[in-house]
């Protein structure tokens, strides 16, 4: 276990590490002096300001909402107003956060690689999300199909996966182009009179990530709805919870390990993806996956700066993954 | 670019670890190189004429090129680099000297094409074959004059415009487009590029060096400044089409155009050097070059060559550029220009 954590993750993350805090060579990729200008240039031009106003309208939408709900008790004692802020005001700031950004990403981050890998997050978020709307029906679908059936289908989850990835992508190409599958059929049904352009927009790009990682969100839902005790659904309805309640107070808490596994499945891997945002996104606005890329095998050949990038997605990654394990474990003690 | 298709950055990290050892009896070739611009009969025709066993690996830019080379994980022994890659390694010592008494056939060469700038006494390098930067117009949809990089670049072409994915070139048209040499990369008129791609690229819906032909080809984009080869390719398939009726031209900016010029050469500390020369001399025999034409037709460097060319296939404005084309080839700059050309785009390209 140790050997294979050196192997896979301690060492390339060490050379990564040391990459980014040295200078670029004028004739070898790496030259060894000490710096911080790699960091420091992945932070360059973002200040501070904009960040701190949007977190704050957020929270003031938050506290508002709670604040508007809790109207009518008025005489609330401080620890309900605490329970309000925390089911009311959290999702409501969230939500204000996520439209905030939504509208006005380039005035809330201004460092040209920050804004990037805001952008990024934006994208495989949104991946993610549409990745568990389509995903958990189907997987629940195939968890509670019979045992013989239930292979059938997962193989049919499958099959995309026996081609290789990137002449799926290529047949989206064909499929989306203004001569292509879909636009001629519009055109030939009369819905649509000129072609529309479809590929080369952040939908496309959107549309290849979400069927790309589909699988990867079924999967281990698959997984978990499979495991579900069907008792525990027939103990809610005879408790007298209604589908909707069924769904949210059983079925949901107990498939969490397999939707969670699903988010990171997907979330990860589509932070980071360039294949799909170069060939069907144009790369007019380009992700971190290609800016990273760029650095290592394209035009910009500056090793260190794209390990310094590496390393920031990195450490984002541990952040964001430690705040929930936290939170995760916190609510485990409280429950 | 077909040959700078992305397909070739995965295979190459595929075939990274597949370079076999030195093989005892027969000999062996390993060849790197852009991907689609050797074609694999020309290959095959080698190996089994001269009983080698050819390796070959693909890369899609120069830049990827150098970064494997300076890694210094793989022993090549051919490599096909542009010229002013070429004039890079040659300052760096990181070619071999060619042995001119094993590849007879440079005479086959257009005089032009020999002794150039990166390489005055081609001592280093053999051309492979030249190329150029040019606009192609889809004519079926498009209908007013284009000339210039100007004429692209207008907002009524808004978001139907492809152009190659390289940060240099784009600085280069710009430059080119206010009248100032391709190749006079400085601080203050890098600031005078970035004022005209301030306006240029958000009018661009794809960037694509791979194969901007086929986003031209389906009707995605209607203007193009692609290679001259992809520009060729076009032509020919809109000759063919006859399902849809397509019409397309190519034009060399009359601002300026960028002209490329390929190469063989051989890097440094390669194994087998005899072979590498021995590969160079066949593909200089006028009937092998003609066959690289065909499949790729990019400007044809072979004297001997273009003298068996039909006159049909000479009249591809693509592929030949008339002669008093205003053409010129990129220069060698410093790193930092080059991280400077970098950082401009990007930050553009997130405006």
């Amino acid at each position: 276990m140790l050997l294979w954590m050196a192997v896979f993750v301690v060492i390339p993350t060490g050379i990564l590490m040391v990459y980014s805090f040295c200078e670029r060579g004028q004739e070898t990729l790496v030259s060894y002096t000490f710096t911080f200008e790699n960091f420091a240039r992945v932070f360059r031009g973002t200040e501070i300001w904009p960040l701190i106003r949007t977190i704050l309208q957020a929270a003031g939408l938050g506290l508002g909402a709670a604040f508007l709900s809790e109207w009518k008790y008025r005489g609330a004692s401080w620890r309900e107003w605490v329970s309000t802020v925390r089911s009311v005001g959290i999702p409501a700031f969230v939500i204000a956060l996520i439209w905030i950004l939504w509208s006005s990403l380039e005035e809330v981050f201004t460092g040209t690689y920050v804004r990037i890998f805001a952008r990024s997050v934006y994208y495989a978020g949104g991946t993610t999300l549409l990745c568990v709307i389509i995903g958990y029906p189907v997987a629940y679908f195939i968890g509670r199909a019979n045992p013989a059936r239930r292979n059938q289908l997962l193989t049919l989850v499958m099959i995309p996966f026996w081609t290789s990835f990137l002449i799926r992508t290529y047949a989206w190409i064909t499929i989306l182009s203004e001569s292509g599958l879909l636009n001629s059929l519009l055109q030939y049904t009369r819905v649509i009179e000129e072609p529309v352009s479809m590929l080369y927009t952040p939908g496309a790009v959107v549309l290849g990530l979400v069927y790309t990682y589909l699988p990867f969100m079924i999967l281990p839902i698959y997984g978990s709805v499979e495991k579900l005790d069907n008792s525990l659904i027939e103990a809610a309805f005879d408790l007298g919870a209604g589908p909707i309640r069924a769904f949210q107070k059983v079925i949901i808490p107990l498939t969490k390990p397999g939707i969670i596994a699903g988010v990171l499945l997907v979330f990860i891997p589509s932070i980071g993806m360039f294949a799909i945002t170069d060939l069907m996104g144009g790369k007019t606005v380009p992700m971190i996956g290609n800016v990273i890329q760029n650095q290592f095998v394209g035009q910009g050949r500056d090793w260190p700066f794209g390990a310094a990038l590496g390393m920031t997605m990195l450490l984002m990654f541990a952040v964001a993954f430690w705040i929930s394990s936290r939170k995760r474990s916190g609510e485990a003690v409280m429950g | 670019m077909n040959r700078r298709r992305f397909i070739a950055t995965t295979s190459a990290a595929a075939a990274a670890f597949s370079l076999p050892a030195h093989a005892a009896k027969k000999e062996t070739l390993n060849i790197y190189c852009w991907s689609e611009y050797i074609p694999q009969s020309v290959i095959d025709a080698f190996g089994k004429q001269m009983k080698v066993k050819v390796n070959v690996e693909n890369y899609a830019s120069n830049e990827e090129m150098m970064a494997k080379l300076q890694a210094g994980s793989a022993k090549y022994d051919l490599i096909q680099p542009s010229e002013y890659i070429i004039e890079e390694l040659i300052k760096a010592g990181k070619l071999e000297e060619l042995n001119g008494a094993n590849i007879p056939n440079t005479k086959n060469l257009e005089a032009k094409f020999t002794k150039m700038p990166h390489d005055p006494e081609g001592k280093y390098s053999v051309a492979w074959m030249a190329g150029n930067v040019g606009i192609v117009v889809n004519r079926t949809k498009i209908k007013d004059p284009i000339k210039s990089y100007t004429d692209v670049f207008q907002d009524k072409y808004k978001k139907r415009i492809v152009v190659l994915d390289d940060n240099r070139e784009l600085v280069a048209w710009a430059l080119a487009s206010l009248g100032v040499g391709i190749n006079d990369i400085t601080v203050e008129n890098l600031e005078k590029a970035k004022g005209v791609l301030e306006k240029w690229l958000p009018l661009v819906k794809l960037f694509d060096s791979d194969s901007p032909k086929t986003a031209l080809l389906n009707g995605d984009v209607d203007l193009g400044i692609v290679w001259n080869g992809e520009g060729a390719k076009i032509l020919e398939e809109a000759k063919k089409s006859k399902r849809r009726k397509l019409e397309f031209e190519y034009i060399l900016p009359a601002d300026g155009a960028h002209m490329f010029i390929d190469n063989l050469a051989i890097p440094k500390g390669a194994r087998n050097r005899d072979v590498a020369e021995k590969f160079i001399n066949f593909v200089l025999e006028p009937k092998v070059s003609v066959e690289v034409w065909e499949e790729f037709p990019y400007t044809l460097v072979n004297a001997e060559g273009v003298k068996l060319l039909k006159p049909e296939q000479l009249k591809n404005p693509a592929s030949f550029p008339p002669a008093e084309s205003k053409l010129e080839t990129f220069k060698m700059i410093p790193a930092e220009m080059s991280a400077a050309i970098d950082k401009l785009v990007t930050d553009l390209k997130n405006k």
